[in-house]
């Protein structure tokens, strides 16, 4: 049952989508700095910080997986991973957009911040080929597993690394000794960062729902001996 | 109400700086609509398959040697509306 209350769901991450972007555009002052640039800010930062708690989560289902034996942690992780990657991919171009904006130039190789993510991001992007490498299931699984907690340990470390390089022109904006948001910026990320990883869980529930139809439609074609149509597939975990 | 609202609001300033802030909205919202439309995509072929499967089980419990697929959307569709429960409450023909 992984549709169940995937409704409701929808609808709260609706409600804090329209919240946040109604915040962004009609509340939240202009930055002094930045100017109307800097409203990326709030779709960008949330965007990265739930991708990147989404790959920990990742590899905290493949623990549970490797502890359990239970396949649908692996589903789990799978989905986790998938949807963060894709979020990673919005970040990539969001952040292009505002360091175009802001620094002239589309992507800056000697800043850590921008590197780091892009490491991380490319990091999973192997995630895939490695996984559809393996046939047997059970051990795809087991090794996908592995590979989830090895690279979901390495992101805070990563982050923690890049929080103690020098940044060049990538700005630090939380707990810096410089000063933090004013008040209504970071009430307005806050409701971003919420709506954001709303947006991330609902559709993770989602995708698990639909991957849930689908072992259950194998189910009932095993059950009455109905051959699969193109053969099963190996490319994703199935969950039932 | 819409006087009110654009009264409301803050001038945009949509010159080049708004291009750049639109377009990363926009990326956004268009990963947001392909995934939702390869979604479709993927609960339109389990609705097919569905429908085969369901044709191919009455086939077989009719003793119908006929082959799959010949379940019809309109059956599939009134059946889902049948509230939970309806199929056990239903004298099986």
């Amino acid at each position: 049952m992984y549709g169940k209350g995937l409704r409701p769901l929808s609808i709260a991450t609706v409600a804090a989508l329209v919240a946040a972007l109604s915040l962004v555009f009609f509340y939240v002052p202009l930055d002094a700095d930045q100017g109307f640039i800097q409203k990326i800010f709030y779709l960008h930062v949330p965007l990265a910080i739930v991708a990147l708690v989404g790959f920990v989560v990742g590899g905290v289902f493949a623990i549970l997986h490797l502890r359990s034996g239970d396949s649908r942690w692996d589903a789990y992780s799978y989905v986790s991973i998938h949807m963060s990657v894709i979020f990673g991919v919005a970040v990539l171009i969001t952040g292009s957009i505002w360091a175009k904006a802001s620094w002239g130039h589309w992507w800056v190789w000697d800043e850590p911040t921008l590197v780091s993510f892009l490491i991380v991001f490319l990091m999973y992007a192997t995630y895939y080929p490695f996984r559809y490498a393996i046939e047997d299931r059970e051990r795809q699984a087991r090794y996908a597993s592995v590979f989830a907690i090895t690279a979901g340990a390495f992101v805070p470390l990563n982050f923690m690394a890049v929080r103690m390089a020098e940044s060049l022109v990538h700005p630090r904006t939380f707990g810096t000794a410089n000063g933090g948001l004013p008040g209504e910026m970071m009430f307005t990320f806050l409701i971003s960062l919420v709506a954001i990883g709303l947006l991330w869980t609902t559709l993770v529930k989602f995708e698990l729902t639909a991957k849930s139809a689908s072992g259950q439609l194998k189910r009932l074609r095993r059950a009455l001996d109905v051959p699969t149509p193109g053969g099963s597939s190996r490319v994703a975990p199935e969950v039932s | 109400m819409l006087s009110l609202l654009l009264a409301a609001t803050p001038a945009l300033p949509l010159d080049e700086a708004g291009k750049y802030v639109a377009g990363a909205y926009i990326v956004f919202l268009a990963l947001i609509v392909v995934y939702v439309a390869i979604m479709a995509a993927k609960l339109q072929r389990i609705e097919r398959e569905l429908r085969e499967l369901a044709g191919f089980a009455e086939s077989r419990a009719n003793g119908d040697q006929a082959a799959p697929g010949r379940g019809s959307e309109e059956q599939s569709i009134s059946d889902s509306f049948a509230p939970h429960g309806a199929e056990e409450a239903a004298p099986y023909e």
